[in-house]
């Protein structure tokens, strides 16, 4: 197993944890605060303070600060040199249901709030470049073998 | 990683075939062996176990490679699907195909609101003073009351403080008046944009005033939209718009708590809460409500003229000395 998924799904994981953390403290401070341009097709604000900036009450950021935390213990070198089976199912279903909230968001964004948050899409292309690496090196490479005791 | 020497046995080791050499050669067949001649030498049979593991591992080897290939081909095309999906969804963006899911209605409108047509607002602004004055009392839920406060003026002026929320539906009630009455005594440069409370509370389709300003010789009128029409991010309020100065705010909070909307007309007199019933407009389009005024025929109409009937007779009163007098004395 090479070092780069791992090398590249820490460092993507850290940045959306970063930007996660920065909507969160946006949410929960002032939304008129976030540095992002309003220019009509980008405005940051509509997009976080649409009805999909929140899932069953729980605002989207806060989600996303939660699933780059796991992601980023699940990406960390150490952890793609571990063998069992539970370890690189559940980083690649990670990935995918990552993957799968981003899309919805990005339709809610196109064709439901008819706007687009900048902050938000770096979120989205850290998580499909999370996702891709996952997927890549978890298909291509096999697990390492566990040590004889 | 771990090493080779440390892997499971299911993979064939190099040095098995001399091990097993040397354990053929110390321990001779036993009388239950094959006689005659299919025995061969050790060293031929070494030999011979040497190339089978070598073809086994070979055979491995190309597997495991295949697999792996394979598995990286559908990693490939997994991530290509995901990046056609995305191109996809931009693609029918762009070209138009795909409007937004929901109507306008259920939009949140921009805090300024949507610029109203001229005709409107001059159909707003024109009704007549006998129209308004001939409006049905009963039509109005609230008028406002008179106070004995400090004068509230700014500008050298009587001050009209108006504390409101673009989300309020009592609000949206109001500023139709509102708008009616102060059109009486002065401009408004820009004209307010065309609102709606929030779609969850009534959807009442009204005018703003922020962003707008106010021109008048008689008054000032001061304006603070305290919140937008839609929710924060948190889901949890709506999203703050304007915030108060502490004398403003001290005065919405000891004339009606902190309510919206607030009137207070230059310390004279004060307006909590709408005077009209608001219900009637719920859903309504702008244009449908804009119809309606100077029409005492139809209860929107009636209500509205009836409000701003009483505002007029209030600035009148308390701010503008009766003045100018085709307004308050016509």
């Amino acid at each position: 197993m090479p070092r780069w998924p791992g090398l590249v799904g820490t460092v993507a994981s850290a940045l959306g944890l970063g930007i996660a953390g920065y909507l969160t403290f946006e949410h929960f401070t002032s939304s008129s605060s976030l540095a992002c341009a309003d220019n009509g097709v980008v405005n940051c604000l509509k997009v976080t303070t649409s009805s999909y900036s929140a899932v069953a009450g729980v605002p989207v950021a806060v989600l996303g600060l939660v699933y780059f935390a796991v992601m980023l213990a699940l990406q960390l070198p150490p952890m793609w040199r571990r063998p069992e089976r539970a370890v690189r199912v559940g980083r690649l279903a990670w990935a995918v249901v990552g993957l799968c909230t981003i899309l919805y968001l990005l339709f809610a964004e196109l064709f439901a709030i008819d706007a687009i948050c900048l902050w938000c899409t770096a979120v989205h292309v850290l998580t499909f470049t999370v996702f891709c690496t996952t997927v890549y090196a978890t298909l291509s490479y096999p697990p390492p073998q566990e040590a004889l005791p | 990683m771990p090493n080779s020497s440390t892997r499971s046995g299911s993979q064939p080791k190099k040095s098995g075939g001399s091990s097993a050499a040397k354990a053929t050669a110390k321990n001779p067949p036993t009388k239950n062996a094959p006689k005659g001649g299919t025995r061969t030498s050790p060293g031929k049979k070494t030999a011979a176990s040497t190339r089978f593991a070598e073809r086994q591992a070979r055979k491995q080897e190309e597997a495991r490679r295949a697999r792996q290939n394979r598995n990286k081909r559908y990693a490939f095309v997994t991530i290509g699907l995901v990046i056609a999906l995305v191109a996809v969804l931009v693609i029918v963006k762009v070209a138009g195909g795909g409007g937004g899911s929901s109507s306008s209605a259920d939009q949140p409108s921009p805090p300024r609101g949507t610029p109203i047509p001229a005709a409107t607002l001059a159909h707003l602004s024109s009704v007549p003073i006998s129209t308004l004055n001939s409006a049905p009392s009963d039509a109005v839920i609230n008028a406002p009351q008179p106070v004995n406060q400090k004068a509230l003026t700014a500008d050298g002026k009587p001050e009209l403080l108006y504390i409101g929320a673009e989300f309020c539906p009592h609000c949206a009630g109001e500023r139709w008046p509102m708008y009616i009455a102060l059109s009486k005594f002065g401009t408004f440069s820009p004209e307010p944009g065309k609102i709606h409370s929030a779609t969850q509370d009534g959807n009442v389709p009204t005018l703003t005033f922020y962003g707008t300003n106010y021109t008048s010789p008689y008054l000032t009128f001061t304006p603070v939209e305290v919140q937008t029409n839609y929710l924060n991010s948190s889901g949890t309020a709506y999203a703050t718009l304007q915030t108060p100065t502490p004398a403003q705010y001290n005065l919405w909070q000891e004339g009606n708590g902190g309510t919206t909307p607030y009137a207070n007309f230059g310390g004279k007199a004060i307006l909590s809460g709408s005077q009209i019933d608001f219900t009637p407009m719920e859903d309504m389009s702008f244009d449908a409500v804009a119809a309606q005024v100077g029409d005492n025929s139809t209860t929107i109409g009636a209500s509205i003229n009836a409000a701003a009937s009483q505002l007029i007779k209030t600035i009148c009163s308390t701010m503008t000395h009766d003045q100018p007098s085709a307004v308050c004395s016509p």
